[in-house]
């Protein structure tokens, strides 16, 4: 009897096995349906029946207007432009930060990735005012331009530059997780067989980093394709329109039937979107990119006489585009009103007090957008990595389509996701009766739905580049697969994770246009009251509150050093 | 139909439906009320505080952004059929007016409008003027030269040096469009003549006001509030009366006929509306619409500002053509 339930026992774990796995899977599958398809599809239907009665005169009164074809032509240029500039940026950051011997490195990682908490607004407005008339730099050198010449950020080749510079970190945080799993015996054995660091580079560690690369392409593109801000600033005053400001546009101007016009525009964006990662899993899909040993790389290449005017041109482009905006920030957080010239008897704390101390729903958007952005960092990673399981090993045309709608939310200008939400929860939820609408909750739904994907391409290319034989043989074992997810994938895909969690987090941290819809008296975002400043011309308190905002962030980051010796090796970028 | 709190809402409008020849006079009024509305976030906290003081009893509810974000909020709520709000304020007429069009807006026909100028309320009484907010040119300080007229920015010394709000992103700047190129004397040639002055349109005021005071344009067409707060703290910035006159938009408060709370709704309307009310918006920095309470302190004094009138049905009927002209003549 102990030998038949011997024999019978392992089929039956097989099967309860799959079973599981089946209801993994379709909890999976359930949840990205409620993130992303139920708002697309929300919005769809808003396009195509305004009002529940079909209309497909928004359709064609988008489709045969020439500025939508404008707009999406601009938005192509500029998505592609910027994402070009971020890709050559970030990615040779990250091979040199990574593989040569620099020194500082871990410090110089820091302030590579710092400039994604500063929200794309204050770097384009720091760099107007470095080329501007007004640029306290200039005037310092004398060589500030005339008052009334042309801003030379106005034009696509500006938001091009903007977009580049913003978004770069992206490129760098998913490359640089990727080589962290390369191992050094390759590169020891191209280098002893006589190749020179260049052909090592082209001929091993660029074939084998093309996931991560593509993950970091992938992401710049819907982060480009999508952004508002830059373009508003930039694109606004030079005329260029893009699909973002379009669609804003419609809004403003608001007659009867411009939801429908909206919600067309967005599927527009979202159709651009797919067709990108379409393209990239194609790219993908045709090669083998499994890496079987993890050794760590350790900076095999050394640059020798090259090491200082490298370290050289690392530092200057951080200064350019850390340091200028953040000590544009900081002196115009210390003037009492905008254009007063700083010095001693001018300079004052007074803007901080009052974000500090007379604002009382300043401090309340620090701790909200911290809330928020800590959450949907943690609870998306933890999903993604099962999801990303799926994606990659058991590849069906069902996950397909998955992989597909998480692009989406991201794509969309965050206004339009807001649109879509308060479509979705105005009323109360079915069956459980209870409204998220005017909550913090529907701010974090979100922002799960918005950035799910921020999470997923890093993980998705940490799984591309994992070699399957240990987690088949712990099946083989008779590992279950959360088991195997916990005690074998995890640790393996956790710097891509982190990395993802990373991006995540300083995103969402001063996000701005999702929540300007959304937001309530108590449920602040730090990008609602910074708006709110901003538009109300009372920039200097939104410097001093992008200055808080950012030494909060760095205190954060600073203080993940302090368990670092408890986390995965690879997890935090910024330690070797 | 005064009296109509949420608890005893039947019977008050079952004795309503009876009474309605002789209204009640409100005593107090109580219950949630939903303010949305496009105020600087101070002037909307104040406002709220303000109206509190008057009517303690009711718990307002405020949700503030840029215009075009509570439209487009609203304009979902009204597609998911549930609109929240009770009340509105919002920057410009033609924006109310077009919600009149779709039959959003409540009548209240006992509006308190005596010592109003006409122009600033809507003549079936669903939307009223709370204030005026004039558009002028504002100057660096440094700059060498001082316009005294509209027409005097179209000259070729201030080429390359102006700003102004685009009307493409900006309700009230739509209005200053549609209001600008109705007159004769300065018309669609007037925007021509920017154009080909390089004037460049960004997406609102709050901009121009830091191109401006940061010295980055010379001048700006701003709102007069704007340019005169920023004086007040040291900015380096003036405004000036153009001689052609001022286009103004008026702030109007509204009830939506969907409201929750039309009685506290109307306490809302009548505080915006009271000397009270008045005032408040006059230490805030803007003009009344209820001239007797006094003026801002920047108000030029003895003198009266020359308005430009705008009529409000004939810029709504506009101002899609409009827009699209200014898109072609500045690029788009």
């Amino acid at each position: 009897m102990a030998d038949a339930g011997g024999m019978r026992g392992p089929i039956e774990d097989y099967g309860r096995g799959r079973i599981e796995d089946y209801a993994l899977l379709w909890w999976l599958v359930i949840v990205v349906a409620v993130l992303s398809v139920l708002p697309i599809g929300r919005l769809l239907l808003e396009g195509i029946a305004p009002g529940g009665a079909l209309s497909t005169e928004a359709l064609r009164r988008v489709l045969s207007s020439p500025t939508t074809w404008t707009a999406t032509g601009h938005s192509l240029v500029t998505a592609l432009g910027g994402t070009l500039l971020a890709v050559l940026i970030g990615g040779t950051v990250a091979l040199v930060v990574t593989l040569t011997d620099i020194r500082h490195r871990n410090v110089y990682i820091f302030c590579f990735v710092m400039p994604l908490l500063l929200a794309p607004q204050v770097v384009a407005l720091a760099w107007l005012q470095l080329f501007g008339p007004s640029s306290p730099l200039l005037k310092m050198l004398g060589a500030a331009p005339p008052l009334g010449s042309r801003n030379p950020l106005y034009s696509p080749e500006g938001i091009i530059l903007v977009l580049g510079v913003q978004y770069a970190p992206l490129v760098f945080l998913t490359l640089r997780a990727g080589l962290r799993t390369l191992p050094r015996e390759l590169i020891e054995a191209g280098l002893s067989g006589g190749a020179g660091p260049l052909r090592v580079m082209r001929t091993i560690v660029l074939p084998l980093m093309m996931p991560p690369l593509l993950a970091g392409v992938a992401l710049c593109f819907v982060s480009c394709l999508g952004n508002f801000g830059i373009p508003a600033l930039l694109g606004i005053p030079g005329n260029y329109l893009v699909l973002p400001t379009l669609i804003y546009q419609r809004l403003a101007g608001l007659g009867p039937g411009a939801l429908s016009e909206v919600a067309v525009l967005s599927v527009l964006i979202g159709f651009i979107a797919v067709i990108g990662i379409v393209a990239q899993d194609a790219l993908l899909s045709r090669r083998d990119f499994r890496i079987s040993t993890a050794s760590v790389v350790a900076s095999p290449f050394e640059l020798r006489r090259w090491r200082l005017p490298v370290e050289v041109a690392l530092w200057t482009l951080s200064f350019l585009v850390l340091a200028l905006p953040m000590v544009a920030l900081v002196l115009t957080s210390l003037v009492p009103a905008v254009g007063v010239p700083l010095d001693a008897a001018t300079a004052t704390l007074d803007n901080y007090r009052f974000v500090l101390f007379d604002h009382a729903a300043a401090k309340r958007a620090l701790v909200n957008s911290f809330g928020l952005s800590a959450t949907a960092a943690i609870a998306i990673v933890l999903f993604a990595i099962p999801l990303a399981y799926f994606l990659v090993w058991r590849r069906s045309r069902l996950l397909r389509v998955v992989n597909l709608v998480t692009e989406v939310p991201y794509a969309l200008p965050g206004v339009v996701l807001a649109i879509a939400a308060i479509l979705l929860f105005l009323k109360p939820l079915p069956i459980v009766g209870v409204s998220i609408y005017n909550t913090v909750w529907i701010i974090l739904f979100c922002y799960l739905a918005r950035f799910l994907v921020l999470g997923l391409r890093p993980v998705i290319s940490g799984y591309h580049q994992l070699d399957r034989t240990l987690e088949e043989a712990a099946q083989i074992a008779g590992a279950r697969l959360l088991r195997r997810l916990r005690t074998i994938i995890l640790p393996l895909v956790a710097p891509a994770a982190a990395a993802g969690a990373l991006l995540i987090f300083l995103t969402a941290f001063n996000e701005l246009t999702v929540s300007a819809l959304l937001w309530s008296s108590g449920s602040e975002t730090l990008g609602v009251v910074f708006f709110s400043f901003q538009q109300g011309g009372d920039s200097t308190y939104a410097a001093a509150l992008g200055v808080l905002t950012v030494v909060v962030s760095i205190a954060l980051m600073l203080s993940t050093l302090l368990m670092a010796g408890r986390l995965p090796p690879g997890v935090l970028p910024w330690r070797d | 139909m005064n009296l109509v709190s949420r608890s005893s809402f039947i019977v008050a409008a079952l004795v309503a439906s009876v009474f309605a020849a002789s209204p009640i006079e409100a005593q107090e009024v109580k219950g949630k009320l939903v303010l949305y509305t496009s105020q600087p976030e101070r002037d909307a906290s104040q406002t709220v505080a303000a109206f509190k003081r008057v009517q303690p009893g009711v718990d307002v509810e405020v949700f503030r952004s840029g215009t075009t974000e509570v439209m487009g909020k609203l304009a979902a709520e009204f597609a998911g059929g549930q609109p929240r709000a009770d009340v509105l304020l919002l920057a410009d007429a033609a924006t109310m007016e077009a919600l009149k069009k779709d039959a959003r807006l409540l009548n209240y026909r006992e509006a308190k409008v005596e010592g109003l100028e006409p122009s600033t309320y809507d003549a079936d009484r669903t939307y009223f003027g709370s204030k005026l907010i004039t558009t002028g040119i504002a100057v660096n300080t440094a700059a060498k030269l001082r316009p005294t007229s509209w027409a005097d920015l179209a000259k070729p010394e201030y080429k390359g040096q102006i700003a102004m709000p685009s009307p493409l992103y900006s309700g009230a700047a739509a209005i200053m469009l549609g209001t600008m190129t109705s007159r004769p004397d300065l018309g669609w040639g007037f925007f021509e003549k920017l154009k080909a002055a390089d004037a460049v349109a960004v997406r609102g005021n709050g901009a121009v006001m830091t191109a401006v005071a940061n010295g980055e344009k010379s001048y700006g067409v701003l709102v007069d509030f704007m340019a005169f707060n920023a004086k007040a703290k040291g900015s380096p910035i003036d405004f000036i009366f153009p001689s052609e006159g001022l286009p103004a938009v008026t702030e109007p408060v509204a009830i939506l006929r969907t409201t929750q709370n039309a009685a506290a709704a109307r306490a809302f309307v009548d505080f915006i509306l009271s000397d009270e009310g008045q005032k408040l918006a006059v230490s805030m920095g803007y003009i009344p619409a209820r001239a007797s309470v006094g003026m801002p302190s920047w108000y030029p004094a003895g003198a009266k500002i020359n308005l430009m009138p705008t009529d409000i049905p004939k810029v709504v009927q506009s101002n899609s053509t409009n827009l699209k002209r200014f898109a072609e003549l500045f690029g788009n």
